[in-house]
């Protein structure tokens, strides 16, 4: 073999590649894979890094807000009993992967997965502190100097200080962002909050720093389970062996034919490119994350040798056995059902969704009390949740049994948005109409201003029957 | 099949039990803390008021160190129970 650079499997025991792992210098690729790519970094990037930052009606307009035990995102407010929806939406992102990686491979290891896209930042800020692929191999080959200790610190550096600020966002989802800035220029970060932008910025910098691939090869359950998902349909980056091999170094004005080699001219720039090490001509492998950079480069070297290009490329298993793809089959149908149902079943419901709530506790020292007007009543402990944008003024009814009288001082009740007000209120009923010990009564709560925002709650009320 | 299984590398094996269980901490905090309040679990403990970040925090380790025990119990119990004297071409009486 005439290859220049020997990719990292070849050289090195796979047993053994933790403990003796092999630094991947990725090549700078450009091509229209890659520059999809660095779309997928700046808008998922800049999304992470600005949503904290938007306001809405007076509120983070994203804020999981773990202190208060409330979701806001935009006009809705998301309570602890509003789980469903989370347990939905994961089902639904579960789903959307099935489906996607069924049709076109790993798709999200290649242009959406944290883990590439915040590599992808890392090795920008590489390259633009230490130079490219070769001047950072000699770097590293270097005896230690005053010279490589500066590059090196001031890369670390930046590193750490763009962890930090990822830290810090991602609390920010969590705790207020702009308080949060706030408190760390006065230097008055709370401790739990400063050991998560810690944690995380920690998290950040090891597994974009200095991980990297062997996060995707050892540590993501995906990528081993993702076979799975895949079958001879399934979109997947390829080398034409057909079409390359015998490959070999020739000059460009060399007659392959005569010469009896294939389009692959061996200069192991796919290699070169590849952030995961793997040599794609050995065929698929399950350290490929899909990111398309040995297209890239080789349509570039193909495009130079005035070859067609595509002699890496995306296609499918049946596609490189001369048969037909199938983009429509059973597996799609049956992803593709469910995906639409779910999603359709969290929209009616979020739709649909009353967002009022009513809880009911009964006074716990007093089964019941007897009135100086020989009333019996049952003392109750209402606790009214506004869920909606706005704040709302409700009126409270009581029915369920025969002269049932309410008791409740503050009259209609006003909820400001997004709160939780707390009503004590006394029934009271004639002990006459009362034919069992207990009996269902019910609490109706009606918005004054919104008729349709309106509730019913079962309350149980407990009396002596009258002999 | 006389030959004995090859180990993953000491390195690999602290990944093996230290990331799995923490995805599955994860999960276990969302879950626990959607259904109980932590600073209502701490007055009906007795542990008086703490914060609610303290709560979640607290909890999370609470449940990464389980899994994590879960998980290294697993790994130690993978190992065969009659381990021989010498590990080097030994023959199980079944493989004869």
């Amino acid at each position: 073999m005439s290859s220049k650079v020997t990719p990292a499997s070849e050289t090195t025991n796979p047993e053994e590649i933790y403990a003796k792992h092999q630094k991947v210098y990725p090549r700078q690729v450009t091509g229209i894979f890659a520059n999809l790519r660095v779309l997928g970094v700046l808008v998922l990037l800049g999304l992470y890094y600005i949503v904290p930052w938007l306001r809405w009606d007076g509120h983070q307009a994203v804020l999981f807000d773990l202190p208060a035990r409330k979701f806001y995102i935009f006009s809705l407010t998301f309570w602890p009993q509003d789980f469903i929806y989370l347990a939905l939406l994961l089902i639904i992102a579960a789903l959307a992967l099935f489906f996607f990686t069924a049709l076109a491979g790993r798709l999200w290891c290649g242009y959406a997965c944290p883990q590439t896209v915040w590599t992808e930042v890392f090795l920008w800020f590489e390259r633009q502190i230490e130079g490219d692929r070769n001047k950072q191999i000699k770097l590293d080959k270097a005896p230690f100097s005053a010279r490589k200790f500066r590059i090196k610190a001031t890369k670390h550096l930046v590193w750490l200080v763009f962890s930090a600020w990822t830290g810090l966002t991602f609390v920010g989802y969590f705790t207020p962002i702009a308080s949060l800035w706030t408190a760390l220029l006065n230097l008055s970060l709370g401790p739990w909050e400063t050991f998560w932008i810690i944690f995380y910025g920690f998290a950040t910098y090891g597994n974009a720093g200095w991980m990297r691939e062997q996060v995707c090869i050892y540590m993501c359950p995906y990528a081993r389970f993702q076979s799975a998902m895949f079958d001879k349909d399934t979109l997947i980056i390829s080398y034409d062996d057909k079409r390359g091999e015998p490959r070999g170094s020739r000059k460009k004005s060399a007659d392959s034919k005569a010469l009896g080699l294939g389009d692959c001219v061996d200069c192991t720039l796919c290699v070169q490119v590849c952030p995961t090490g793997i040599d794609i001509r050995n065929g698929l492998q399950y350290q490929c994350i899909g990111c398309a950079a040995c297209i890239d480069v080789c349509d570039d070297v193909m495009d130079k040798m005035g070859y067609p290009k595509g002699l890496v490329r995306y296609t499918t298993q049946h596609a490189m056995d001369g048969k037909q793809t199938h983009v429509i089959r059973p597996r799609m149908i049956v992803y593709a059902v469910l995906l639409v149902f779910i999603t359709s079943a969290l929209f009616y419901s979020m739709i649909t969704r009353m967002p009022l709530r009513l809880d009911i506790i009964r006074d716990r020292n007093a089964l019941y009390r007897e009135t100086t007007e020989g009333m019996v009543e049952n003392i109750y402990t209402l606790k009214i949740i506004n869920m909606d944008g706005k704040p709302h003024t409700y009126h409270l009814e009581v029915d369920g049994l025969e002269g049932l009288k309410l008791i409740n001082q503050r009259g209609d009740i006003e909820v400001p948005s997004g709160e939780v007000i707390t009503v004590p209120v006394r029934v009271q009923i004639d002990p006459i109409n009362l034919k069992h010990t207990g009996a269902d009564i019910n609490f109706h709560l009606q918005a004054v201003d919104k008729p349709e925002l309106s509730l019913i709650e079962k309350g149980r009320f407990i009396g002596p029957v009258m002999q | 099949m006389s030959e004995t299984r090859q180990d993953i590398p000491t390195i690999q094996k602290f990944i093996a039990v230290l990331w799995p269980s923490f995805l599955t901490s994860g999960v276990a905090t969302i879950l626990f803390f959607t259904a109980f309040d932590p600073q209502e679990l701490a007055m009906v403990g007795g542990y008086g008021i703490i914060s609610r970040m303290a709560g979640y925090t607290i909890g999370f380790f609470i449940f990464w160190l389980l899994t994590a025990t879960t998980c290294a119990l697993t790994c130690y119990f993978q190992r065969p129970c009659n381990q021989p004297p010498s590990t080097t071409h030994h023959h199980h009486p079944k493989d004869a």
